[in-house]
């Protein structure tokens, strides 16, 4: 971890009920997009949780901000510098978009009515909410409601951003704007991007971490997970009943994801999912010479 | 898409915080629907008791001691209960984000406790009507009542529209259960329906005790065979209303006990400890004053 990191962690271990969410897990993030990739139950959300302050580790270290937030003051001033983003949202059924961004920003120890509503207009004008904030929460689609919390942890434009998968039931367009408040946001906050979509990570991040199981599978820059996949993609005019992954694209070509392409094969460019898949293929093969 | 606020927010404080957060649940209360079913109610009931009392089929002394406690007491009160209880686990569906916020669990629990104000402030002036009627609709009370006493049992009702929500909050805080809230109004009309016993029992301290231990007792009581006579039931109103104004810190510091740690919770613990010791005195205080029934007219 260098020193200017704003979250360090060290040895981070939680289990649930005797199965192991996260296994020493040694992590630093710095000012950035990070993308955070994994299947479900790999340690994702647990990790996001552990450095949004809302779950303790069992054991291990947290330097978030330049703080260990072992104490009320300091877990108030790492909490000053954080906008998190839960993957799971409910919206109390009377508030508004506007009503409930406001109450947030309160919470976040906005007191001054002014400064706040204008802050509050502001991210919400940012997600493209401004239109609709004064409709009820639960009158609003749910990429709409996804955009509502995201809203409240871009509240005070944080030093520290944590997203649970913000673009989950966004639509394409709103993708695409969302994705250029992001990269904006990672120009100067820490962001850590929790996400299926290997599409957003590879059109935002500079640095992806793989987790799988509680440990970590891949921490570098998505262009060198991409390149791990090099050579083993290519389009054939039938499925590889070897190959990792294999799909019939929209030109009637077959897109297998493979150890290695045969001789003679089309190679293609692999884009981050391939190498996803890759990467967790040979860990499930891993697995199975072990067994 | 791409608007830009220069962030002017000022250092912050956690009493600015609580007071902004507090008049932000004050509103949250006020247009609760059920807080509004029970103004509305309590509005009803005024305007028929006025005009009861205006034709002459009404009566005065209910008015003075019975009704006076015990309308904010259900209308207020035991709605309020639903309505602290609903406020509270409201949040929790926005829960991690809200956890992940500078405001802790105590200044947002301190908050929700400041909102149940509101439906006092609404009692203050259902006590207030109380005086006004008192005035325009003199009854023989004055005589057998001292002023200081009638005044301490019609100021109940205020603690009882208070209490009622901070019960509410409480449970809220300690419980997941989505009809805790029911639950907590069950308990608390049976504890105050349980508590009419010690009216039936002949007049003792005892009797006083087991009457005024409910958090909601009522003064006015009648005859139980024969409702021939009317009659302020014994005891010291002053030290009750002292030991159910206790009751209400005694649920808020508990209430905010659930989300300290540290320092903070050693330190409310003590505060409830003592809020409890109190509380506990101030009702045998009250029960120990003199036990002795005051009739109020022949039915």
């Amino acid at each position: 971890m260098t020193a200017a990191a704003t979250v360090g962690l060290t040895g981070i271990t939680k289990k649930y009920h005797g199965t192991t969410a996260l296994d020493a897990i040694d992590l630093s993030f710095q000012p950035g997009i990070t993308g955070l990739l994994g299947p479900n139950g790999a340690g994702k959300t647990t990790l996001l949780r552990i450095i949004a302050t809302v779950l303790a580790p069992d054991t291990g270290n947290v330097r978030l901000l330049g703080r260990t937030p072992a104490t009320p003051d300091e877990l108030a001033q790492v909490r000053r510098r954080l906008g998190y983003q839960p993957q799971e949202m409910g919206f109390p059924r009377a508030f508004t978009g506007f009503g409930f961004v406001d109450y947030m920003a309160v919470l976040k120890e906005w007191t001054a009515r002014t400064p706040r509503h204008d802050e509050v207009r502001r991210v919400l004008d940012l997600v493209d909410l401004g239109d609709v904030a004064t409709k009820r929460v639960r009158a609003l689609s749910g990429g709409q409601r996804r955009r509502v919390a995201l809203a409240q942890a871009m509240l005070g434009d944080p030093d520290l951003m944590l997203l649970d998968e913000p673009t989950t039931g966004v639509d394409p367009e709103q993708r695409v704007a969302l994705r250029h408040v992001l990269s904006r946001a990672g120009e100067r906050s820490t962001v850590l991007l929790s996400t299926h979509q290997t599409e957003d990570v590879a059109a935002l991040c500079d640095r992806v971490v793989v987790l799988d199981q509680g440990r970590i599978r891949f921490d570098g820059a998505v262009q060198d997970l991409v390149a791990t996949a090099a050579g083993r993609v290519w389009l054939a005019d039938a499925p590889d009943p070897a190959a990792r992954a294999s799909w019939r694209t929209g030109t009637g070509k077959h897109r297998n994801v493979g150890q290695a392409a045969p001789p003679g094969s089309e190679r293609t460019e692999p884009t981050l999912e391939d190498a996803y898949l890759l990467l967790l293929g040979d860990r499930a093969r891993t697995t199975e010479v072990a067994a | 898409m791409t608007t830009t606020v220069e962030r002017t927010q000022a250092s912050p404080t956690r009493t600015a915080t609580l007071r902004t957060l507090a008049s932000l649940e004050a509103r949250r209360y006020a247009r609760h629907p059920l807080f509004l079913i029970g103004v509305a109610l309590l509005v009803w009931v005024m305007v028929s008791i006025a005009k009861g009392l205006a034709d002459g089929t009404g009566d005065a002394q209910i008015l003075a001691v019975a009704d006076g406690t015990t309308v904010p007491a259900f209308f207020l009160g035991v709605l309020g209960v639903f309505v602290g209880h609903r406020l509270t686990r409201s949040m929790a569906r926005s829960g991690e984000a809200v956890e992940a916020s500078p405001a802790d669990g105590v200044i947002r629990t301190a908050a929700l406790c400041l909102a149940c104000l509101v439906p006092g402030a609404v009692a203050m002036v259902w006590l207030a009507w109380n005086y006004v009627a008192m005035a325009v609709w003199p009854g023989p009370y004055s005589a057998v009542i001292s002023s200081t006493n009638h005044a301490a049992m019609l100021s109940a009702g205020v603690v009882y529209a208070v209490g009622g929500p901070l019960f509410g909050v409480m449970v809220g805080r300690w419980t997941r259960f989505p009809g805790a809230g029911l639950v907590a109004a069950v308990v608390l009309v049976g504890w105050t329906l349980l508590s009419t016993f010690g009216l039936l029992m002949p007049a003792s301290r005892v009797g006083t005790l087991v009457h005024l231990n409910a958090p909601f007792a009522t003064w006015v009581s009648s005859d139980s065979s024969t409702q021939e006579v009317s009659w302020v039931a014994g005891g010291s109103p002053v030290w009750y209303l002292v030991y159910v104004t206790l009751l209400c810190g005694v649920a808020a510091s508990a209430a905010m006990l659930h989300e300290a740690w540290g320092a903070q919770r050693s330190r409310l613990v003590r505060v409830w400890a003592i809020l409890v010791m109190l509380a506990l005195v101030s009702l045998a205080l009250a029960a120990a004053s003199d036990p002795t029934r005051i009739p109020l007219l022949p039915g």
